[in-house]
Formats: structure tokens, C-alpha cells, sequence
């Protein structure tokens, strides 16, 4: 059976231009439009991000500011490659328990100071103690400073995918002046070193960034990579407005008081498509729409029970209404394209909403009518529409299925409870971009997997694939772990949404990322 | 009248101590904390574990209780866990958003609905009484955020009179505040016009009809001072009763009207608090708001006493 990989047909055209953007922003600033340098955009947000420490969250709210003003040492290229960002390089010994960074000499924090390794040292340090995923230095043993511009990290033992981890934007380990390293999280003096620096945070109104003058472009590169390259700020000022309702947030678009909509909601997208105040951006795959099932409770213990839910689901009609039409079809555990796509594996699984089968398997589990409770939330709206879909569909085959939904708060606190709830509706959104190893790390030991309960296989494989030498070691491995996946029915993959954004036709340079990226964008007229 | 307000002022201190004790009881039984939204997703119990005790929020629920009145009696409202400094900082800073929207549309709705209801009761059984109470009605029953997002289309999108959001402090742009206040205060006026406007009307209509007022009319005074001066003023009483209550209701009406015009007030950094289980924020920013209304209740008190002789005599 060919991959199931389908896409909405209403945004065709918009991705066609999103693709086109991108190519020529991966090969460089487009050479045939003049960059206008000033002015003052403005980006509106739904949320306040909860803290302006890079280090310390890993939410998107706060990434989308943060990384207009801090960087990394190493950071991921437009198609998730770790390059070097403030590092020149690293040389990696053949044992791969050393590491020997060296560091992109003249480059200055916001406040005037060059970047030295002592400071690279101090803010690695710091990320240990305070950093939202500090784990990821675990398999560093020791920092040490070996050369003004030389940092190199003994290793506790050879880690093939450090370098990938060590990148990852999910709470960056970011680069800040060795005088805030003693700072408790979120009381640093939030100086980076990126082409913009903080002004002021007025929470639940704005936040406002500014052109850093003495910004140090890598001219390595002809333009912007990913979360690295050369990056140009051309604007003097950029306001992160915090507008929580949507219907606000379009309409100060369509005033014109706004310059870009984070999140675009797809009705008003419809709407404004044919605008030509309005440019449409889609941001496509941007998460993974999932349903984890827990293993621990009956009857969701029964592997014929889950295998049972997922060939009654019909992932299409799922992903049209969670998503609002931005979708693909996709059963992989990752995005088609990338290094680790494992093909057809599972596909014979995907998108059946086969009541007959299902009702088989029911009765080969012996399934008696138990209650299937369904945990969701109405914080994120994908994960609710998700739930009431499902419970649909599942009532249509025999299942008592039941939605309990209550505030994000709570669904997290339910859900780190052994029992209490059957299937949990969850996007996303960070893990699959990282790569097979931050997807499938939340879904082994010795993290708590989203589905309660180990499975030995699965957390074996984890171990072989972080440990695998080369990349088509690893991605054999990942193959397996797909088909695994497809055996146990733990996590049942719905689909892959899209992020829909949108921008005034005055905004150029913009180009769809995992975060507004602010650097070579200007404003024309 | 001292004595009178000093009373008024120790009656206060029993309720705002059941208010923040409550708070407190509720807090407890919501299911779910801060920890949740500090560490994601794919936290594992241990993580949790690990932020509690270091939140002290793993200590039993009267230790936490005793601590913070210990703090408050120092006048510490507590710290902030996502904003990161002190709650009353962050409360106070934002009072100055939510008071002067709702006082503005305290002062709208008042003044359309007192003139409305006058207007009911003096053209009474009219065209004019049916008009003014059919136009109460329909500010009664049209939703808030409903009516706040038709005001943004039509006054920020269509014509671009006003900015469809977002608040300009007064002290920085007097201009840019009025035009920021406005939409949000009409919006949040119009529902509570339409009770000021029927609770004149039934008081002016009662007022009208008794002996002084007919005797008032016989002696050939002008009926504007017969209306205003003898009718209006008698007629007060249950009009500033239901002033004050509207006046809590503006306020606790303001977060929906804060969230969709994007004015950071205080109820919207208390709902933002609640759906992040930020405790501090919460007990902080109910208990400066329970005074507030404690505060306009003494305040109702006073006007009683002002309006009528009789209240002020009597204590």
C-alpha cells in the first residue's frame, strides 16, 4: 500500500507559495526584492510567554520572541540538520567522548561584551541547573574552558545523536553573559546575542524587541538557515502584542494595526484568501494530532481492544474537523521527507474507520461495554474537536466511549494518574520536528510514556536508536520502532496539522518557521 | 460620619477574611497546579514531585494557609510563579486598566440609564416609555462578548474610528486612552444600562405618584424641578442600591470585555492565573478585588446616608 500522505486541496496554492518562499529563503535573502531598512511591525500572539529566560520553558509562546534575541551554540538548518550558529565548529574525537567546540570570535552580547568561552561555559552551566529540558547535557560529563574561544565537553560515554539533542530549540540552550549565570530562572538581565534585544515586557499586553545595531552576522552563510545563517534585522522595532481572542487578532489584522497573525484562524483564512491587504502563510506540518491510549486500566489493556480503536477511526474525517481542513494524511511517526520517514510500515493500519473489523476484534477481546474514557482539554481547540470526533466514531462501533473535558491543568494532572481515563488527545507540536528521538523519548522509559505503561520492546529500541553509530543504523532502527508502534497500538497517529498564519501584503521577506523569525523580513511603503 | 465609616471599615475585615479563606478552600479542591505548566507535557511524576517541594506547594494545605496570612499581615501578597515578581506589583498595576474601564462604563451606563428610565417614568404608558424600555431590553439581553466583537468589525474594521484593541496608558497619551477606552466601555455599559433604566423607571414612577409630588405640581412648580429635584432625589435610594451592585458586576464583567478587547487588566492576569493554577496571583488578585467591592458597598453606604437623612440619624 502506497504512504497515506494527502493534503487538503483549499490551500493548494498557498502552499505552493509557501514552498517557493522557502526554497529561496533556504538559498539566501531573495536578491531581486530591495530590503527596506526601519519601521516598526507588529506580531500578535494569543498567549503571554512565561518567561523571557530562554532557558527555562519550552513554550512556544516564549520560543517565538526568544529566538529573535538569543542564539545557540548549534541550532537546526531549514531542513533540521544541526549547524553552527555561534560556534565555528566542533570536532568530535573518534571515541566520541570529547567534543571541541570553537567559537565564532568578535561576536557581542547586547551589552556591548564580546562572547568569550568562559561566557559559553557559565550559560551551559546554568542550563544544567535551571534549563526545561537540562537532560540534554546529561551524557556531558564536564565543561571545560580550553582556549578563549574553545570549549570542549567530556562525555560520560559516546552519544551519536548528542549533537542533534544539544540543538534542539524546544528550551534552547542558549548563550547569555557569564554575569547572569548565577541567575535564578527568569531573573537574568535578558541579553542575548541575536539581531534584536529586549525593551520591555508588559505581560498580557506586548513585548518589544529592537534592532541590536552591533548585531554579528555569520558570514558563512549567504542568508538565513533555519535557526542559524546570516541574519539581517532590517526593522528598527518589532511588538509581540498578546491578543488572546482570535476574532480580535483578525480583525486588528484586517485594521491594519497588526502587521502578522501567529496563528491564523482557518475560517478567517477562508475568508480573507482572496484579500489583497492579506498574505496567507501555511505553515505545514507543524504537529502531530495523536491519541494515546493508557495501558494500565481495562479496556485499553487489551491489545486487541486498541488495535480494535485504531481500525475504527477514520483519520480523515478526524484531522478535517480537529484541524479545521489544515491537514495531512500521515501515518508515520514522522514527517514525510525528512531522514527518518520509515515509509509504508503501519500504513495497512491508517485511516480504515473499518466498523466490521473492528467489531471483530472487540469480540476477540471479550469487550463487554466498559466505559472508554475519552481525557481532553478546550485550552488547545484540535485536542477537543479531536475527542468529540472520536468518540464518535467509536460509539459506531460498539464502544462505549465517554469525553471527559476538562482544563489543561487538570487533563495533565489526570492524565500522570495510573487510572482514571482510557485515551488521551494530545498535538505534537515540538517533538516530531526534532526528530525520531524526541518523538519517541516521550514515549519510552525512563520517561513516563504518554501511554502509562512500558513496553520493553519499544524502550529497547529507544536505546538502540540513540546509541546507533551512523544515520542508516539509526533509521533502520527507526523502522522498527514504526513497526512496533503498529503491534502494540499504544499511541495511535491521527494525522499531521498545519499552523495557518497570516500577514499584511506590506510585510516582505517572511518566510513560515517554528518561530516568527524577525531577521530579514522588512515592511514596504 | 466617622463613626459610621469606622464601623463600616471593621465589618470589612470578617469578609475579606472569609473571601481569602475560601479562596484558599477552592484552590485546594481544583485538581492540578502550577507544576503542570511548568514542566509540560512529558513530565513524569518525579519532575512534578521535584517543582512542588521546590514551590513548597508538597506542604499540607494549613501550613500554606498560616504562611500566607503570616506574609499578608506583613502586607506581602505573595510572589508570582510564572510572572516572576510580586503579586501585588502585578495586581496594582493593572487596577488602574480594569477600574478606569469600569468606571467609565459605571458613568455611561448610569447616565443612559438614568435618563432612560426618567424619561419611561414621566412619559409614562407612551411611545416614549415603550421605546426607552424596549432599547433597556435589548442591552440586557445581547451578550457582551458578542456585542464587543460587532462594536471591534463595525468601529474598528469598517469605519477605523477607534483601534480594535489594546490600552494606551492616560498618563502617557490622553487622546489614545479615551480612544482606547471607548469601545470596551460601551460595550460593557450597555449591558448594565438596561437595569439601571428599569430600576428608575419603577422608583421615579412610585416617586411620581405621591402626595408631596401632586402638591409640588398644584403650587405651579416647574415640572423639571418638580421631576429632578422632588422626584429624582427621593427616588435615589433603590437607584444607588442597584448602582452598587452593578458596580461588581462591571468589574467581574470586565474580564470577558478585558480578553476581547486585549486590555491587560486585572481579570484578565486572574483568568490567565486560574487557567495556569498561578495560586498567588489568585489569592492576591481576589483579595484586592474583594476590597474593591467592600470598598464600593461602603461607599454605597455613605450615598444612602447622603441621599436621606434618615439612615444617618438612625445610627
Amino acid at each position: 500500500m502506497r504512504p497515506q500522505l494527502q493534503q487538503s486541496g483549499l490551500f493548494r496554492a498557498i502552499t505552493v507559495a509557501s514552498v517557493l518562499a522557502l526554497s529561496a529563503g533556504a538559498l539566501g535573502a531573495p536578491a531581486a526584492l530591495a530590503q527596506v531598512q526601519g519601521g516598526e511591525l507588529v506580531v500578535v500572539q494569543g498567549s503571554n510567554p512565561p518567561s523571557l529566560d530562554a532557558m527555562v520553558t519550552s513554550s512556544q509562546a516564549s520560543r517565538n520572541i526568544n529566538m529573535n534575541m538569543y542564539e545557540t551554540l548549534y541550532g537546526f538548518s531549514e531542513d533540521v540538520r544541526p549547524i553552527p550558529i555561534l560556534a565555528e565548529g566542533v570536532e568530535i574525537s573518534d571515541d566520541g567522548l570529547t567534543y571541541v567546540f570553537t567559537l565564532r570570535q568578535g561576536v557581542l552580547f547586547h551589552n556591548g561584551k564580546e562572547m568569550t568561552s568562559e561566557d559559553v561555559k557559565a550559560s551551559l552551566e546554568r542550563y544544567r541547573v535551571v534549563g526545561a529540558t537540562a537532560n540534554k547535557l546529561d551524557p556531558v560529563r564536564e565543561i571545560e574552558v580550553t582556549g578563549p574561544y574553545e570549549v570542549t565537553f567530556h562525555m560520560v560515554a559516546p552519544t551519536p545523536t548528542f549533537l542533534e539533542s544539544f540543538s534542539s530549540p524546544r528550551a534552547p540552550a542558549v548563550i547569555i553573559p557569564a554575569e547572569d549565570a548565577e541567575a535564578e530562572a527568569g531573573r537574568t538581565s535578558l541579553i542575548g546575542t541575536g539581531p534584536y534585544r529586549f525593551v520591555e515586557f508588559v505581560p498580557d499586553s506586548h513585548v518589544t524587541i529592537e534592532r541590536f545595531d552591533d548585531y554579528t552576522a555569520d558570514t558563512r552563510h549567504d542568508g538565513v538557515d533555519g535557526f542559524g545563517g546570516r541574519k539581517t534585522a532590517y526593522l528598527d522595532r518589532v511588538i509581540f502584542r498578546i491578543i488572546p481572542e482570535p476574532g480580535a487578532q483578525v480583525a486588528a489584522l484586517e485594521a491594519g494595526e497588526v502587521h502578522i497573525v501567529e496563528q491564523m484562524p482557518m475560517p478567517a483564512a477562508r475568508r480573507l484568501a482572496d484579500s489583497p491587504d492579506i498574505t496567507l502563510y501555511e505553515n505545514m506540518p507543524w504537529a502531530f494530532t495523536t491519541f494515546h491510549l493508557n495501558l494500565n486500566v481495562p479496556p485499553t489493556d487489551n491489545v486487541k481492544f486498541r488495535e480494535a480503536v485504531q481500525v475504527a477511526l477514520d483519520m480523515e474525517a478526524i484531522m478535517a474537523i480537529s484541524s479545521e481542513g489544515l491537514y495531512q494524511l500521515n501515518h508515520g511517526w514522522q514527517y514525510p521527507g525528512t531522514a527518518y520517514w520509515a515509509g509504508d510500515i503501519g500504513a495497512e493500519y491508517y485511516n480504515l474507520g473499518d466498523v466490521d473489523r473492528a467489531q471483530e476484534l472487540l469480540a476477540e477481546a471479550g469487550y463487554d461495554g466498559e466505559t472508554f474514557s475519552i481525557l481532553t482539554d478546550p485550552n488547545i481547540p484540535q485536542h477537543g474537536r479531536a475527542a468529540v470526533v472520536i468518540a464518535e466514531q467509536l460509539n459506531g462501533v460498539g464502544i462505549n466511549a465517554v469525553i471527559n473535558q476538562v482544563d489543561w491543568p487538570t487533563a495533565l494532572s489526570i492524565r500522570l494518574q495510573d487510572e482514571g481515563w482510557n485515551g488521551w488527545t494530545l498535538q505534537m507540536g515540538i517533538e516530531p520536528y526534532l526528530g525520531p528521538v524526541g518523538t519517541i523519548a516521550t514515549l519510552t522509559s525512563p520517561a513516563r510514556p504518554h501511554f502509562v505503561v512500558p513496553d520493553p520492546e519499544l524502550d529497547a529500541l529507544y536505546q538502540e536508536l540513540i546509541s546507533g553509530v551512523t544515520l542508516e543504523e539509526r533509521q533502520e532502527t527507526f523502522s522498527r520502532i514504526q513497526a512496533r508502534m503498529y503491534e502494540i497500538f499504544a499511541s495511535i497517529k491521527i494525522g499531521d496539522s498545519g499552523l495557518m498564519q497570516a500577514g499584511r501584503a506590506n510585510v516582505q521577506g517572511f518566510i513560515p518557521f517554528r518561530f516568527p523569525r524577525m531577521h530579514d523580513v522588512w515592511l514596504e511603503g | 460620619m466617622i463613626g459610621f465609616l469606622s464601623r463600616r471599615l471593621l465589618s470589612a475585615i470578617p469578609v475579606l477574611f472569609v473571601v481569602s479563606l475560601v479562596t484558599f478552600l477552592i484552590l485546594w479542591l481544583v485538581p492540578g497546579d502550577i507544576t503542570a505548566e511548568i514542566a509540560g507535557p512529558d513530565a513524569t511524576a518525579e519532575d512534578l514531585a521535584a517543582i512542588r517541594a521546590r514551590l513548597g506547594l508538597d506542604r499540607p494545605l494549613w501550613e500554606r494557609a498560616l504562611a500566607w496570612y503570616a506574609d499578608l499581615f506583613r502586607g506581602d501578597l505573595g510572589y508570582s510563579y510564572l510572572l516572576n515578581r510580586p503579586v501585588s506589583e502585578a495586581v496594582l498595576e493593572r487596577l488602574p486598566v480594569t477600574l478606569s474601564l469600569a468606571g467609565l462604563a459605571l458613568v455611561m451606563a448610569t447616565a443612559m440609564g438614568m435618563l432612560l428610565g426618567i424619561l419611561a417614568a414621566v412619559r409614562h404608558n407612551t411611545l416614549v416609555d415603550q421605546g426607552a424600555m424596549v432599547t433597556a431590553l435589548i442591552g440586557l439581553s445581547i451578550p457582551d462578548f458578542w456585542f464587543g466583537i460587532v462594536m471591534i468589525i463595525l468601529f474598528g474594521v469598517w469605519l477605523g474610528w477607534f483601534p480594535t484593541g489594546g490600552f494606551v496608558p492616560l498618563a502617557e497619551d490622553p487622546v489614545g486612552w479615551a480612544r482606547s477606552m471607548a469601545l470596551p466601555a460601551i460595550t460593557l455599559a450597555l449591558t448594565q444600562m438596561g437595569v439601571i433604566a428599569r430600576m428608575t423607571r419603577s422608583a421615579m414612577l412610585d416617586v411620581l405618584g405621591q402626595d408631596y409630588i401632586r402638591t409640588a405640581r398644584a403650587k405651579g412648580m416647574k415640572r423639571s424641578t418638580v421631576v429632578f429635584r422632588h422626584g429624582l432625589r427621593n427616588a435615589m435610594i433603590p437607584i444607588v442600591t442597584v448602582v452598587g451592585v452593578i458596580t461588581g458586576v462591571l468589574l467581574s464583567g470586565a474580564v470577558v470585555i478585558e480578553t476581547v478587547f486585549s486590555l491587560p487588566g486585572v481579570g484578565r492576569l486572574i483568568i490567565g492565573a486560574i487557567q495556569r493554577r498561578d495560586f498567588p496571583i489568585i489569592q492576591g488578585g481576589l483579595l484586592i478585588t474583594a476590597c474593591v467591592f467592600v470598598f464600593v458597598n461602603i461607599l454605597v453606604d455613605m450615598l444612602y446616608a447622603w441621599f436621606d437623612p434618615r439612615v444617618r440619624n438612625d445610627r
